[in-house]
C-alpha cells in the first residue's frame, strides 16, 4: 500500500537543552567562547538534546496511526516536523497530500473577537478559503455547540468553550493527512465523543490520521498501527495493540523498579534483609500473568529468640488500604524463630489481579499481638500482565485503566 | 487520490528557492488578508475613539512640529504654510512607523500560531503592512479635509498617492522582516525599536524639506534612506500639487528594493528555527 507519511532516519536536535530564545549578550559571549575554542583546538561535539534520534517509520494512506510514549519522547516534535512547523536536523520526512494539524487547538482563537469573527478569520488563517469557510460555517457552529453565543466576544466564554471553538474550526479543514495532538483532552465527555466520531469519519473517508495522545484507550480504539517512541528513539513500530503493550510494559517496568528498590528494614529485634518474589516453579521474578500463583519470601535476621511472630503481607495498587491482605493472624499459624537467619515463605493461590503494578507491604508483630517488630512498610513491587490471549478491541488498555481485580467472566444474551 | 506531484520532502536543507517562496506567498494571500483583517478588528474593537486614533498621532506631531520647527526654528515649508507642509509627510511617515512597529512584533504576538500552524512566516509581517493601510487611508481623508484649510494646494496630482505608497512600504516591510526575525532570537530589538523609529523620523525629511540637503547629496540620501524620495513625493503631490521628481523616486525605489531584499534574505535564513526558538 502507498504511504502518506514517511520518516527516514529523522533526527532533531534542540540547541542548548530545548527550545529557548537568547539574549544578544549571551550569544555574543558564546561567540567569543567559540573563538577561544578555535585556538585551544578541542573538537566541538554537538550540544543540545536529541528530541528525535534516527527515527524511521511509515504511515500508509488512509491509515490511522498513533505515536505513543511518555512525555518528552519526541511525539510532538515528530508531529511538528510533519506539519512543517519545525525542520529536522538530519534525515528526511516525506509527506504526500495536504496536511491539516490539530496541535493544541484553541491557540489561534482571539479573545477580543466574537465567535463569528473567529470562525471566519481563524478558518482562513488555518488555510481554508473564504468560500470553504462560508460553506461550512453552520456546520462549524453546530459542531462547537455555540449557536447561542455567536456574537459574544470569545473572552466571555469558558475556557472549555474556547477550546471547543478552536477544535471545531480546525476539524473542518479538509486535509488529506490529519495530525492530531492531544485534542481529546478538550471539553466534556460528550464533546470528546463527538471529536472521536469526527476523526473516525475522516478516516472512513480515506484520510490518513496521525494521532498523539496519552488517552491510550482512544488510541487502541481508533488506530490500526502505532509507533512507540522513547527518548527520541523508536522502541516499537507495530500494530497499535502490540505497540501499546510494549509501551504499557515499559510504564509498568519503570513503575515497578521505582517502587521495588529493595531496602533493608531494621525493626525491633528483627531485621528484614530483603523480600523476593517467585513463580510457582521457584524462579525469582517480578512480572506475572494475571491469575498466576506466586510465592513471597522474607529473608529475615532475628537478633534474639522470637516466639511465634505474626507476618502480614498487603498487596496494594496505590489506592488507600490493601487490595489483598494475607496474615498469619487469620489462620493462627506460627513458628518460633531462633536467633540468626531465616527464610519465611508465603505461597499465594492464583491471584485474580488486573494488569498493573502492585506494591507489596509487610509488617511483623510479636507473639502476644501487642507490639510491632516491624512497622507496616513497603517491601517491593510486582507487575501483573494480561495474558496474551486477550484480543478484544480494548484488550490492552481497558483493564489497565480500570479494574484492579480480574475474574473469569462469561457474557451471553439471555433475553 | 493524491498525486506524486504533491509530495513534500522536509529535511534540514529544504529551504525553498526565492521563486517558489514567492509563489507560495501568493497562494497564501487569503491568509495575509485574514491576518490583516483580524489585526484591524482587534485594534479598534475596544477603543472608544476607534479609527480616530489613526489621526491623533500625526496631528499631535503636527502640533509639536508646527510649534518648534515652524515657529521657533523657522523652517520653511517650501512654498506652503509649514503646518500643511508637515502634515503631507506625517501621514505617510505614520504608515511607515505603524508598519515597522506592528510588523516587527508580529511573530512574537502570534507566537502560539507560529508554534502550531504552518503558514509562510512572513505572512503576519506582511499583514501588518496591509493593516496599516487602513490607518493611512484615515489619515489621508483627514488630510484632504484639513490640508486645504492649512494652505495645501490640492490638485489632481493627489491621485498619484496610491503609486507612492508602495515606495514607502518597500523599505518599511524590508526592515520589519529583519526586525521580526531578530526579535524571535533577541528580545533586545523590541526594546530598542521605539527610539530607533524616532531617530529614523528625524533622519527623514518629515519635519524639514528634503531641499535642506545639499543638491549633490540628495540622490545618495534618497538611496540610503529609501523613504526620503517618496516622502518628498507625497509632499509635492499633496502639498504643492506638482509632479514628484523622478530621479529621487528611482533612487529611493532602488534603495527600497535593496532593503526589502536584505530583510527578506535575513528572514528566510532565520526562518527554519522560528518555531523552536520563539
Amino acid at each position: 500500500m502507498a504511504w502518506a507519511v514517511r520518516f527516514e532516519d529523522v533526527s532533531k536536535r534542540y540547541r542548548g537543552g530545548g527550545p529557548r530564545y537568547g539574549s544578544l549578550r549571551h550569544d555574543v559571549a558564546q561567540g567569543f567562547k567559540r573563538l577561544g575554542r578555535l585556538f585551544s583546538s578541542d573538537g566541538t561535539e554537538p550540544r543540545g538534546t536529541l528530541a528525535l534520534d534516527q527515527v524511521s517509520f511509515e504511515v500508509a494512506q488512509g491509515e490511522s496511526f498513533a505515536i505513543i510514549g511518555p512525555n518528552g519522547a519526541g511525539k510532538t516534535t515528530a508531529l511538528k516536523i510533519i506539519s512543517r512547523i519545525s525542520y529536522p536536523t538530519s534525515g528526511r520526512v516525506r509527506v504526500r497530500g495536504r496536511v491539516g494539524a490539530l496541535i493544541e487547538v484553541g491557540s489561534g482563537v482571539h479573545p477580543e473577537l466574537t465567535a463569528r469573527e473567529n470562525i471566519w478569520l481563524y478558518g482562513q488563517i488555518l488555510g481554508m478559503g473564504k468560500a470553504d469557510v462560508r460553506r461550512r460555517f453552520d456546520e462549524i457552529v453546530e459542531f462547537a455547540e455555540l449557536g447561542h453565543a455567536l456574537d459574544t466576544p470569545v473572552k466571555m466564554y469558558s475556557s472549555g468553550m474556547q477550546l471547543r471553538l478552536g477544535f471545531a474550526v480546525a476539524s473542518h479543514l479538509d486535509p488529506e493527512v490529519l495530525v492530531v495532538d492531544e485534542a481529546l483532552a478538550v471539553g466534556d465527555a460528550g464533546f470528546q465523543a463527538k471529536c472521536v466520531e469526527r476523526m473516525t469519519k475522516l478516516v472512513s473517508e480515506g484520510r490518513t490520521l496521525l494521532f498523539v495522545s496519552h488517552n491510550l484507550s482512544a488510541v487502541e480504539a481508533m488506530c490500526r498501527r502505532a509507533v512507540f517512541l522513547l527518548n527520541g528513539r523508536v522502541e516499537a513500530s507495530a500494530t497499535a495493540r502490540d505497540a501499546l503493550r510494549a509501551y504499557l510494559d515499559w510504564v509498568d517496568d519503570r513503575e515497578r523498579r521505582r517502587k521495588g528498590r529493595g531496602t533493608r528494614i531494621v525493626g525491633r529485634g528483627l531485621c528484614l534483609e530483603r523480600v523476593s518474589v517467585h513463580g510457582a516453579d521457584g524462579e525469582e521474578r517480578y512480572v506475572f500473568d494475571s491469575g498466576e500463583p506466586l510465592e513471597i519470601r522474607f529473608h529475615v535476621f532475628a537478633e534474639c529468640a522470637l516466639s511465634r511472630p505474626w507476618f502480614s503481607i498487603g498487596i496494594t495498587d496505590g489506592r488507600p488500604g490493601a487490595l489483598v491482605l494475607c496474615s498469619m493472624l487469620e489462620k493462627h499459624e506460627g513458628f518460633d524463630l531462633t536467633p540468626g537467619k531465616h527464610l519465611v515463605t508465603c505461597r499465594l493461590a492464583p491471584l485474580p489481579l488486573g494488569p498493573r503494578v502492585y506494591e507489596l507491604y509487610a509488617s511483623v508483630r510479636e507473639g502476644t499481638g501487642v507490639a510491632d517488630l516491624l512497622d507496616w512498610s513497603p517491601v517491593g513491587a510486582i507487575r501483573v500482565r494480561l495474558p496474551e490471549t486477550s484480543v478484544g478491541p480494548g484488550a490492552v488498555t481497558t483493564p489497565w485503566i480500570y479494574g484492579a481485580v480480574r475474574v473469569d467472566q462469561n457474557w451471553c444474551l439471555d433475553e | 487520490m493524491i498525486g506524486e506531484s504533491s509530495e513534500l520532502v522536509l529535511e534540514a536543507t529544504s529551504r525553498p528557492a526565492l521563486g517558489q517562496a514567492l509563489r507560495e506567498l501568493v497562494a497564501f494571500r487569503g491568509t495575509i488578508l485574514a491576518f490583516a483583517e483580524r489585526d484591524v478588528r482587534v485594534k479598534y474593537k475596544q477603543a472608544v475613539l476607534g479609527v480616530a486614533w489613526a489621526l491623533i498621532q500625526p496631528l499631535a506631531f503636527l502640533a509639536i512640529f508646527a510649534l518648534f520647527f515652524g515657529r521657533l526654528a523657522k523652517i520653511g515649508g517650501d512654498g506652503v504654510p509649514y503646518a500643511a507642509f508637515a502634515l503631507t509627510a506625517l501621514v505617510p511617515w505614520n504608515y511607515v512607523a505603524t508598519t515597522v512597529s506592528f510588523g516587527s512584533a508580529a511573530l512574537l504576538n502570534d507566537a502560539s500560531l507560529v508554534r502550531k500552524v504552518y503558514f509562510p512566516r512572513e505572512v503576519p509581517v506582511l499583514a501588518a503592512a496591509v493593516a496599516a493601510v487602513v490607518d493611512f487611508s484615515a489619515g489621508l481623508v483627514a488630510f484632504l479635509a484639513l490640508g486645504p484649510i492649512l494652505g495645501a494646494h490640492l490638485s489632481w496630482t493627489a491621485l498619484l498617492v496610491p503609486l507612492l505608497l508602495p515606495l514607502v512600504a518597500a523599505p518599511a516591510v524590508g526592515l520589519s522582516l529583519a526586525l521580526a526575525a531578530l526579535n524571535v532570537y533577541y528580545r533586545d530589538f523590541r526594546y530598542a525599536l521605539p527610539l530607533s523609529i524616532q531617530l529614523w523620523m528625524f533622519a527623514s525629511p518629515v519635519a524639514y524639506p528634503l531641499t535642506r540637503i545639499p543638491a549633490e547629496w540628495q540622490l545618495l540620501y534618497a538611496f540610503l534612506n529609501p523613504v526620503a524620495g517618496p516622502l518628498e513625493g507625497f509632499r509635492r503631490v499633496l502639498g504643492l500639487g506638482v509632479l514628484p521628481s523622478p530621479e529621487l523616486l528611482v533612487a529611493s525605489l532602488v534603495g527600497g528594493v535593496v532593503w526589502l531584499w536584505l530583510g527578506y534574505r535575513l528572514f528566510k535564513a532565520m526562518e527554519p528555527n522560528f518555531a523552536d526558538v520563539i
